[in-house]
C-alpha cells in the first residue's frame, strides 16, 4: 500500500504491557513501579464469582484499599461517581480494573474524579484535562475491547438520556497486564464475539481515513494472530498459548484503532446496540463482512493487505480480487468460530434497523469511513443484508 | 486589504462572509448554539494574551460575533481551546478540526457527537474562514 507523500500523523500509545501466564500475580510489584501504595480493585460480580479477583487481592495484601464490584454490563455516571467515592473513602491512590470494557471504562471515569474531584457530569467534552490522572492498571478478562490501551471511555448518563464519550490522552491506562489465565474460562460464544470485536477494530483501523503505517502494521499482525488463534480458543478454551496470542492481538488492534479510528461498522454497531441491545462484539462480527463489501471500491488496497495477512491472496489476484477474497474469508471465519450470522438471530426487527440506520449517520465513527455515507438508505441496505 | 485576525473588525468580516455564503443557510439549518474559540497566548508569534471569540449560530442564521472576555466565552454551548498555531492550521485547512480534537491538539467542552453530527456545518464555517482576507499576528506583511 502506498501512503501519500504528505503523510502526517500522531501516534500515541503510552501503556506499558506486561504479558504472561500468571502475570497477574505480579500486580503488587507492578503497582509499586507506578508509584501506587493503595489500590482500589474495580470489577463486577461475574468476575468475582469466576474467582478471578481472589488471586489479585491476595497478591496485593495490605495494599488493597478495597474491591468495588458494583459495575453493571453497561456502566453509568452514577456507578463511576460511587466508585470514585468508594476509592476516596478508602484512601486509594491507584486503580486496578479487572474485567471487560464496562469495568475498564468505569475505572477510567473513576481515575478522573479521584484526581480532579467533582462528578462525571463536570467533564463533558474532549481532551479537557491538563495533567496526568490517577494511575490505572488494567487486567482484562476478555480479549477484544482494546480499552486497556485507549484514551476513550463510554459511560451512560441515564438522567440525560445519552452516552458520554470521554476522550482524554491524560487518562490512558498506564499499564495492562495480559494474563492468558484471566481469559481461560471465557465461554465459546463470548470468546468468539469479543474476538470479532478485536478483528473489527483491526479491519476498521486499516480502512479508516486516518490510517497510517504504524497502525496498519499493528492491525495486520492482529489479524494474523486472530485468524490463526481465535478458532483455537473457541475450540479449546484452556489452550493458554492461543488465549495469549488473542489477547496480544486485541491489544494491538486497540492501539491501531485508538490512533486510526473506526468507521461504518462501529457506527452501525453502536446504533443497533442502542436500539435493540445487541452486544457490541456480536453486532461488529455480524456487520463486518457486509460493511467491507460496502467499502470495497474505496478500500481495496487495504483489504488486499488483509487478504495477505489471512493467507488467502493468490499471486494472480489484483487488489480488487484479493479484497474480495478477504471479505469471503472473513465470512467463512465468522462461521468457523460459531459467531452469529444475522441480526435477526439477535431479535432485531425491521423497525429497529430503520431507526438504527438513521442513528448511524450521526455516529462519530462514520466520518472516518473510507466511503462517504450521505444517506441513511445506504446504511439501511447494509442492515437489510444482515437480517 | 487584509484585516488583523481575531479583532472585532475581523469578526465582523467573518460574520458578513458567512451571511453572504449561498450554501451556508441550508447546510447549517440544524445547528443551534454558540461556539467560543479560545486562543492560547503565544508571545513568540505576537499573541501575548489569550484571545476569546464568541460566535452565535442558530439554524442557518448568525447572531452575535464578538471578541469577548473569558466569562462570556465560557458561557457558550461549545468552548474550543487551542494554541494559536493550531488555530491557524485549522483556518488554513492544514489541520482537520475533528481529528485535532481526538488527538488532543484542540480541546472542547461540549457534546462531541453533536459536533460530529453537524460536521458539514463545521467544515463550511472553516471553509468560509479561509476566504476572509486575514493578516495573522505572525505574518510579515
Amino acid at each position: 500500500m502506498a501512503y501519500d507523500s504528505d503523510l502526517s500523523f500522531n501516534y500515541f500509545g503510552p501503556t506499558k504491557i506486561v504479558f504472561g501466564a500468571n502475570a497477574a500475580r505480579d500486580v503488587d510489584i507492578e503497582m509499586g513501579a507506578l508509584g501506587g501504595t493503595k489500590a482500589v480493585v474495580v470489577t463486577d460480580q461475574g468476575i468475582i464469582k469466576a474467582g478471578l479477583v481472589d488471586g489479585i487481592t491476595a497478591s496485593l495484601g495490605g495494599r488493597c484499599a478495597g474491591v468495588f464490584s458494583d459495575v453493571p454490563q453497561d456502566t453509568g455516571v452514577e456507578v463511576v461517581n460511587a466508585g470514585a467515592e468508594f476509592a476516596r473513602k478508602n484512601g486509594a491512590d491507584i486503580v486496578i480494573s479487572v474485567g471487560g470494557g464496562s469495568v475498564i471504562d468505569t475505572a477510567k471515569g473513576m481515575c478522573i474524579l479521584m484526581t480532579e474531584g467533582g462528578t462525571l457530569r463536570d467533564y463533558n467534552g474532549v481532551q479537557l484535562l491538563s495533567r496526568p490522572q490517577t494511575p490505572h492498571m488494567v487486567i482484562p478478562t476478555t480479549a477484544g475491547t482494546g480499552s486497556e490501551v485507549t484514551n476513550a471511555a463510554v459511560i451512560m448518563d441515564k438522567e440525560m438520556g445519552q452516552k458520554r464519550l470521554l476522550v482524554e490522552n491524560f487518562n490512558v491506562p498506564r499499564m495492562a497486564i495480559l494474563d492468558p489465565k484471566m481469559t481461560e474460562k471465557l465461554p465459546p460464544l463470548l470468546t468468539a464475539s469479543t474476538g470479532m470485536d478485536a478483528m473489527t477494530h483491526a479491519v476498521e483501523a486499516i480502512h479508516s481515513i486516518p490510517h497510517e503505517p504504524l497502525t496498519d502494521g499493528l492491525a495486520l499482525h492482529a489479524i494474523r494472530l486472530l485468524y490463526r488463534y481465535l478458532p483455537v480458543c473457541v475450540q479449546s478454551g484452556s489452550d493458554l498459548h492461543a488465549r495469549g496470542q488473542v489477547q496480544i492481538a486485541a491489544t494491538m488492534a486497540g492501539w491501531a484503532f485508538a490512533n486510526a479510528m473506526v468507521g461504518i461498522v462501529h457506527a452501525m454497531a453502536h446504533s443497533i446496540g442502542a436500539v435493540a441491545h445487541v452486544p457490541h462484539g456480536i453486532a461488529n462480527g455480524i456487520l463486518l463482512p457486509d460493511c467491507m463489501e460496502f467499502n470495497l471500491e474505496d478500500a481495496a488496497d487495504g483489504y488486499a493487505m488483509i487478504a495477505e495477512a489471512m493467507g488467502v491472496r493468490e499471486k494472480s489476484m489484483d487488489d480488487s480480487e484479493a479484497a474480495r477474497a478477504a471479505i469471503q474469508a472473513m465470512r467463512e471465519f465468522t462461521r468457523k468460530i460459531g459467531h452469529p450470522q444475522k441480526l435477526s438471530e439477535m431479535g432485531v426487527s425491521g423497525k429497529d434497523i430503520e431507526k438504527a440506520a438513521e442513528m448511524s449517520l450521526s455516529d462519530g465513527s462514520i466520518v472516518n469511513n473510507p466511503r462517504i455515507v450521505m444517506d441513511s438508505a445506504e446504511i439501511l441496505e447494509i442492515f437489510q443484508k444482515t437480517m | 486589504m487584509p484585516i488583523k485576525a481575531m479583532t472585532q473588525e475581523w469578526m465582523d468580516a467573518y460574520k458578513a462572509a458567512i451571511q453572504a455564503d449561498p450554501e451556508y443557510k441550508s447546510i447549517a439549518k440544524d445547528w443551534e448554539g454558540s461556539v467560543s474559540l479560545v486562543v492560547n497566548p503565544d508571545p513568540a508569534k505576537n499573541v501575548p494574551e489569550p484571545i476569546y471569540l464568541f460566535m452565535d449560530y442558530w439554524h442557518g442564521d448568525v447572531g452575535e460575533f464578538v471578541v469577548c472576555d473569558k466569562e462570556k466565552a465560557e458561557s457558550a454551548k461549545f468552548v474550543m481551546t487551542g494554541d494559536y498555531a493550531r488555530w491557524k492550521q485549522v483556518a488554513f485547512k492544514e489541520l482537520d478540526a475533528t481529528k485535532a480534537l481526538l488527538q488532543g491538539k484542540l480541546k472542547m467542552r461540549g457534546d462531541l457527537p453533536y459536533v460530529v453530527r453537524n460536521i458539514k456545518t463545521v467544515n463550511k464555517v472553516i471553509d468560509i474562514l479561509g476566504k476572509v482576507d486575514t493578516l495573522w499576528p505572525d505574518d510579515n506583511k
